[in-house]
This record gives structure tokens, C-alpha cells and sequence, in this order.
């Protein structure tokens, strides 16, 4: 059985590192640590879980995020955002599935993700 | 006794009908001054016409005698009628006593004894006889002693009078000399023919005095037609000098007084007393010896003089002329009085209301002034001249309202004043900068009412005070509040930042520790598994306080925007504990909600908020109970009120903490506040929270009892008021 996949986007490079180890258990994982490489990496594939981060190099989580949204080939994919600026962030409550404000604690994203994940 | 009417006698009959007629006439205006002689005068006329008309028409010698007798009575009395007419017609009725009258009537009465009784001593007429001459049988008389004795008084009383007459005709105003002259004609004629018949200068036996009396009447009706003699006889000085409410004296030259109207002897306190003609003004003021100082030699003055004291004062206006004839000589004096007590009385009144008025706008501390309509200023007080830096009034008098201004507001002030003006607004209040005589600024708070006359405006009135002060204060302020605000968005700002690059380190701390002590890097011993605890530990502390600074930073500075809407109740109670669920289950504590039935479905609010404050409260509560249950209750304790209460069974706060528990900072210091450590933020964020919405917090709680933490909110409508 393929594990589902999971597109870490976030620049902070132990941050980064500590979300692959995170999932890397139950999830397929790739990363990018700009914005644009994000969204490239997205033309490419089809995440099941796309954890992002909102303050990006290149294009920020904002646009990631709406772009994922208007593009109909990513409709399963599920978004946990997360980000530093609480009020940043309510802002997009409804765009994104999980919102987490940052530090995030490596068990509950597990467990977030996992909820996410679609089944079988 | 036979009667022979001829033609010839038209002429007597015309002028005794005038005579009759004007006699009639004239007495119907008897009162007028000079009338009633006059009247008498036209009578006897009458009379003497009448009989001297029978005396012709008589055809034999004891008739026509008869006749001349009965003309006699008018011959005799005509001269005595016309003294007491002349005598009154010019001013002297005064003199016409009734011993006077008689006197003068002593004479005449004799010569009309002597001529009803000639026939037995012919004292009067020494004989007579019928003569016939030009178509008139006459009676021929000689003429006896007492015939000339009669003559010269009559003479004498009609010279008087006519003295008396062409006086009063040189003096008199012109308007009146030509009714004067006609009286004047009028006596001439019969008194000319007269002379002509006694004397004889013409040679006839007619006598032509009774023609001359034509002239007579058509004379006396002109006078009294054309000129109105009856209206106003010259001497209308009874009615209009005796009636003035002016008072008059006329002193001649010997300070002796010729006239005085009863005004005038009642304001020198002489009523009821004799007249005091004739008495000098010494005698009469003998009570006022000042006044006769005060006024001697004196030769025209207007003064103002005051009799009495107290109530009873009064006030006069004193004219004092000198009267001098032609050549400059003095005549004597002409003193009229007034009395202008009420006059004096409105005066004092208004100059006390002035000075009242004058001395509040003379001192007041505000500024008072007036510009005309062109706008130069044309009073200032004190208080507007300091501020204005004029030394004095008259060197601000006339300035132009707009050189007071500094020049640049002058253009707007210009417009502003020019509407005021065209758009006739009573009142306006401006403040702008004004332009000092020496030169400085001073910013004028200026109220500006327009002066209206018959609904023109005339120019404007100003009440201004010096707001410099107030206008610096106000600055300093303005700049202070905006550094102020300056300083707190920066802080806000850094607050900002630095939290925001806390949590990305603080991802890595929390992260790393937590994966240690997960096992995933292999298996830890129990030390090191201890100690990435207390890793995560602080780092979650870390995170809790940077959150907290988060938050006061945002609500110190009101970034804090409610974003209402409409949310259920029991969703928020449902979703706002359920994180906190897993704590509690955590620590084996209970955690039960209740939803008051009452309670709308519906309230409007920030829901975000809301929850943030039943966060924090059941995230306290849970923290400081150590076992039994916290409580979450939404109440409707009022119908404009709804509540979220939390409760629990913990250490309780001691009451001394009670009062400053909701103070930022503040924590009680106890051991179990040490084992959960915050930074004090939390109540402090809640009670902001509450304040921003309109509601109150409050708590009761007894030490080892629990806490019991209520927020009462009010319930809003859509459009966020009050319902």
C-alpha cells in the first residue's frame, strides 16, 4: 500500500526538517522551503496533505493556498496552514482545513494530519 | 308829529344796518379780547345813526330836537366805549376797573342831564331852528358852554385812545397792522367829519359824522372779515401766555417786574399771593438772594437751576433775554423757565444705567469692541486695547478689522465676515490668529454679532478672549498625543515582531524536544527523557507568554475590533471547551456546560473573542483545580443580559488578590501559581475583552472554596444596540 502523500512548504529549515521526521511514519513526504518552489512542485503532483507555511519567500502561503483552491485537479487536497500571526491567519479560516499557530507540537500535528488523511 | 323819508337818507340807513349788524354780530364772540366795546362801540352807533336818520326825516321842530337829544346819548357814550376798546384791544384791560369805568362815565352823564334839561338853562345849546339845505329840513343848534366842555373830553378820551392804538400798531408784529390800520381808518373818518361839522370848516348845517360812519363800518367789517379780528385778537396773551405751562416774567429795566404768568408765580412760590406786577424781582426772590447775584448784569444766558429738596426738587431751564430798543437801549428782561424735572429725572436714570453698563464692559476680562459698517473699529475696551497692544483708544480707533489679523487668515476672514454679513447671521464664532499693534501673534476666540438698524446691518459688535494659551496648551497636547501614539504603535509593533520571531525558534525547541522525548530518535534513558520535558516544558511557558504579550499588546492599543455577527450559544460553549477537555480528562477533573433554556438561539457578538475569554477562564480554572470539577454555565440573568460563568473547585484567590487580580502583571504568589507558571496576562486580556464589549466581569471566590469568574454582557440586536 502507497502512502499518501504530504508536501511540507516552509522555510525555516529545522522546522522543516522536524515536520518530514514528523510525518515521515505515516506519509509520502516532499518539501520546498520557498514559495514558488511550492507552487511549481504542486503543478506537478497531487498532495493528500499540503502543510503551509504563510510568511514565504517567493509567492506567500496566501497565494499557495488560493491556488490550490481554484485549481480543481487539488480538490482532495487538504491544507494545514500554519503561521506565527494569529490575526493573519483568521483571515483564512475558511480557505484552509486546519489552521496552527505556530510552535507547533510535533505529536498534534501528527495526529491532525492523520485525521486528514483520506481513508483507505 | 310828522315824518318825511327821503332817498338822500340811503346812505344812514346802509350804515346803521352795518353798524346794527356788526353789533350783533360781535357779541355772539364777546369773549374774545376787545370785542365787548367793540360790540358796545357798534351799538351806540346804531343808536346814534338811528336817531339822527328820525332827527332828518322829523318834519317840525320839537320832533326833530327830540330826535337830537336821543342821538346825544350816542354822541356822548361813543367816546368812552371806544377808550375802554382801545384800552383793552392793547393790552390794558387790567386798568379797566368798574370805579374806572365809572369815573370816566361821570362826565358824560352830566352832559346828558344837561341835555335832556337844555330847555330851562341852555347850557348845552343856546337856541335852535329848522334850516333847509341841499333837499334835508335841518335842526340849526348854537352851541352853549357845556356843548365845548363835552367836546374836549370827548376829544380827549378818543385822542387817548388812538395814542394808544398807533402805539401798539408801530410794536406789533406786521401780521397784525394791517386789521389795525383798518380799525384805525374806520375811527379817523367819523371822528374827521366830525370836527368838520362842530367847527363848522365846511359851511353846512348837515352833520356828517353819521356818514362818516359808513366808512366806519365797511372799515371795522373789513378789519373784521378779512383779517379775522375776532379770532385772534393780538393780545391773545390771556389764553396763550396765562395758559403756558412755561413759566414768563418781563422785567423792565429796573428789575421791577412788568409781567408774570401764573406758571412762572408758581414755580417762585408766589400762587394764591397778589400780583406782583409792579414789584422788583429782589422783593419777590427775597427767599433766593443767590439767584438775583447769580443773574445781575447778566445780559443772556440758558441755564439750568433747581428749586427744593429731595422728593419735592425740581429741576428748571432758565432763558434769560434782554430786551433793548433800537438804539440798543435797555428795555429790560425776558426770563422763561421750564420745568425739566422728569426730563432730569429720564437723564439721571439713563446716565446710571449707562455708567452701570459702561463700568461691566470697562472691566470686563473679555474683550469687547465694535467695528462700523466699513469695518473700522470704532470702540474697544481695556481689555481688547491691552490685548490688541494698543497704548491707548485713540490710536486703535478706525483701524480696519483685517490689520488686526495676521496677514494670511486676513482673505479667509474676509470671506467669512462678508458672508456674515450678506447672509445677515446674528452671530458667528471664529478662532484665528490676530495681528497685535507691536507685532505679536494672538489667537482671538471671536464671537461676532451684527448691529441691525431698520434691518440694515450698520456694522458689528465682538466678544473675543485671548485663547493662546489655550490654543498652545491644545497643541502641545496634540503633539503629545501623537507621539504618544507614535510610541505605543511602535511598541506595538516590536511587540509584534518579536513575538512573531519567537514562535519560528520556538517551533524548533518545542519540536525537537518533544520528538526526543517521543522516542524518535531511539530510546531515551530516564534521564534524558526528563529533561526533554523540561524542554518542553519552557518552551510551551515561552510560547504561553509570548502569546499573552501578544494579546495585551493588541487590546492596549485597541487594535481590538469587535467583529460581530450573529453565533449560536451552544456552539460557542460546545466548541470553546472542547480543547480544554482533554486538559481537564488530563488532570481526572470534571468539566461539565450548561445552557440557561432561557437564552436566545441566537445572540450577536464576536464569537472569536468570546471564546478567547472562556479559554482563558476555564484554562485558569483547570490550572488551579486540583481535583473535583469546573463548571461552565451560559445564564440569562436579566432580559438585556446574558452571562458566561466558570467555576470551579480550586485553591480559590484570597480576597486582599481579589482587587488586583484583573491588573496586568499581577499573579497571586502562591505554590501553586509557582507549579503554573503565566506571566499574569490572561484576566487582564479577559477583563479588556469584557470592557470592549460593553460588559462587566466579576468574581467571587473564598480560599480553598473555588472561583466563581461571571461575565455580564449585554444582549445586542443586529444593528449592535442594546436590546
Amino acid at each position: 500500500m502507497t502512502k499518501p502523500l504530504a508536501l511540507i512548504i516552509e522555510d525555516d529549515p529545522q522546522l522543516n526538517t522536524i515536520m518530514s521526521i514528523t510525518l515521515q511514519a505515516d506519509f509520502e513526504i516532499e518539501t520546498c522551503t520557498d514559495g514558488n518552489a511550492g507552487l511549481e512542485r504542486l503543478k506537478k503532483t497531487v498532495p493528500n496533505v499540503v502543510v503551509l507555511d504563510l510568511n514565504l519567500p517567493g509567492a506567500s502561503g496566501k497565494e499557495i493556498l488560493q491556488s490550490i483552491r481554484a485549481d480543481e485537479r487539488l480538490s482532495k487536497t487538504r491544507i494545514i496552514l500554519t503561521t506565527a500571526d494569529e490575526r493573519q491567519a483568521e483571515t483564512l479560516h475558511d480557505e484552509a482545513d486546519i489552521i496552527l499557530l505556530k510552535p507547533v507540537s510535533p505529536a498534534q500535528l501528527r495526529e491532525l494530519a492523520l485525521r486528514l488523511r483520506p481513508i483507505g | 308829529m310828522s315824518y318825511h323819508f327821503t332817498p338822500n337818507m340811503l346812505p344812514l340807513v346802509i350804515a346803521a344796518l352795518i353798524a346794527g349788524i356788526l353789533a350783533w354780530y360781535t357779541w355772539q364772540h364777546r369773549q374774545s379780547t376787545g370785542v365787548r366795546p367793540f360790540s358796545l362801540m357798534m351799538l351806540i352807533l346804531f343808536e346814534w345813526v338811528f336817531s339822527y336818520i328820525l332827527e332828518l326825516a322829523a318834519t317840525d321842530l320839537d320832533s326833530k330836537f327830540f330826535w337830537t337829544q336821543l342821538k346825544f346819548a350816542g354822541v356822548i357814550a361813543t367816546p368812552v366805549v371806544w377808550l375802554l376798546f382801545a384800552l383793552e384791544y392793547t393790552g390794558r384791560k387790567a386798568w379797566t376797573t368798574r370805579t374806572r369805568i365809572i369815573l370816566l362815565s361821570i362826565l358824560p352823564l352830566v352832559s346828558m342831564g344837561m341835555i335832556l334839561t337844555n330847555d330851562f338853562h341852555h347850557l348845552f345849546w343856546l337856541g335852535k331852528s329848522l334850516a333847509s339845505e341841499g333837499g334835508f329840513l335841518l335842526l340849526s343848534t348854537i352851541y352853549g358852554p357845556w356843548f365845548w366842555v363835552h367836546a374836549a373830553y370827548t376829544y380827549t378820551l378818543i385822542m387817548i385812545g388812538l395814542v394808544l392804538v398807533i402805539r401798539a400798531l408801530l410794536r406789533w408784529p406786521a401780521q397784525y397792522r394791517g386789521q389795525m390800520l383798518w380799525i384805525l381808518l374806520a375811527t379817523l373818518a367819523p371822528l374827521i367829519a366830525n370836527v368838520l361839522t362842530i367847527f363848522k370848516i365846511v359851511p353846512a348845517l348837515l352833520d356828517w359824522t353819521p356818514f362818516a360812519f359808513i366808512i366806519t363800518g365797511i372799515g371795522m367789517a373789513y378789519a373784521l372779515f378779512r383779517h379775522r379780528l375776532l379770532d385772534i385778537a393780538p393780545l391773545a396773551r390771556d389764553i396763550v401766555i396765562d395758559g403756558m405751562k412755561d413759566g414768563m416774567i418781563v422785567l423792565d429795566a429796573n428789575q421791577r417786574i412788568v409781567d408774570i404768568n401764573p406758571a412762572a408765580q408758581s414755580i417762585i412760590g408766589l400762587s394764591g399771593e397778589k400780583q406782583p406786577i409792579g414789584k422788583s424781582m429782589a422783593e419777590v426772590l427775597s427767599r433766593q438772594p443767590g439767584l438775583i447775584e447769580k443773574y445781575r448784569g447778566v445780559d443772556e444766558i440758558s441755564d439750568e437751576m433747581t428749586f427744593g429738596e429731595g422728593e419735592t426738587q425740581r429741576w428748571y431751564d432758565l432763558n434769560l433775554t434782554t430786551l433793548r430798543d433800537e438804539n440798543k437801549m435797555v428795555l429790560g428782561q425776558l426770563i422763561t423757565i421750564r420745568d425739566i424735572t422728569q426730563r432730569k429725572h429720564t437723564e439721571s436714570l439713563l446716565q446710571e444705567s449707562e455708567a452701570r453698563f459702561r463700568q461691566i464692559v470697562e472691566n470686563a476680562s473679555d474683550m469687547i469692541y465694535r467695528f462700523d459698517g466699513e469695518g473700522r473699529l470704532t470702540y474697544a475696551n481695556p481689555s481688547a486695547l491691552h490685548t490688541m497692544g494698543f497704548e491707548n483708544e485713540a490710536d486703535a480707533l478706525g483701524k480696519y478689522f483685517l490689520d488686526l489679523t495676521t496677514p494670511e487668515m486676513r482673505h479667509k476672514l474676509k470671506r467669512t465676515y462678508l458672508h456674515q454679513f450678506m447672509s445677515k447671521t446674528p452671530n458667528t464664532y471664529n478662532e484665528f490668529p490676530g495681528l497685535t499693534a507691536d507685532g505679536r501673534e494672538v489667537w482671538f476666540g471671536q464671537n461676532v454679532q451684527l448691529i441691525f438698524e431698520d434691518d440694515q446691518v450698520v456694522g458689528f459688535q465682538a466678544l473675543s478672549r485671548d485663547i493662546t494659551a489655550i490654543k498652545q496648551a491644545y497643541e502641545a497636547l496634540r503633539i503629545a498625543r501623537d507621539q504618544a501614539l507614535e510610541a505605543n504603535r511602535a511598541k506595538t509593533q516590536l511587540l509584534s515582531k518579536v513575538s512573531h520571531e519567537l514562535r519560528t525558534p520556538l517551533g524548533g525547541v518545542l519540536g525537537y524536544a518533544e520528538l526526543l522525548h517521543d522516542n524518535t530518535f531511539g530510546e531515551l534513558n530516564l534521564g534524558q527523557k526528563k529533561a526533554a520535558h523540561e524542554i518542553m516544558e519552557s518552551a510551551n511557558y515561552l510560547t504561553n507568554m509570548v502569546n499573552e504579550l501578544l494579546d495585551e499588546a493588541q487590546a492596549r492599543t485597541n487594535i481590538t475590533v469587535l467583529q460581530e455577527a450573529l453565533f449560536a450559544p451552544a456552539i460557542l460553549i460546545q466548541q470553546s471547551t472542547a480543547g480544554t477537555e482533554v486538559l481537564a480528562k488530563k488532570k481526572g477533573l470534571q468539566l461539565n456546560t450548561s445552557l440557561d433554556p432561557n437564552l436566545p438561539h441566537e445572540l450577536y457578538g464576536d464569537e472569536r473573542r468570546l471564546r478567547q475569554i472562556i479559554i482563558n477562564l476555564v484554562g485558569n480554572a483547570i490550572k488551579f483545580t486540583k481535583e473535583g470539577s469546573v463548571n461552565v454555565k451560559f445564564l440569562r440573568p436579566t432580559h438585556e443580559h446574558w452571562a458566561i460563568q466558570v467555576m470551579d473547585t480550586g485553591v480559590g484567590i484570597p480576597r486582599e488578590a481579589q482587587a488586583y487580580i484583573f491588573e496586568p502583571f499581577r499573579q497571586v504568589d502562591s505554590a501553586i501559581t509557582r507549579d503554573n507558571r503565566g506571566i499574569g496576562l490572561g484576566l487582564s486580556i479577559t477583563k479588556q475583552l469584557v470592557d470592549i464589549m460593553g460588559g462587566r466581569i466579576t468574581l467571587e471566590s473564598e480560599p480553598g472554596q473555588g472561583s466563581a469568574f461571571t461575565v455580564l454582557l449585554p444582549i445586542k440586536t443586529k444593528t449592535g444596540e442594546t436590546s
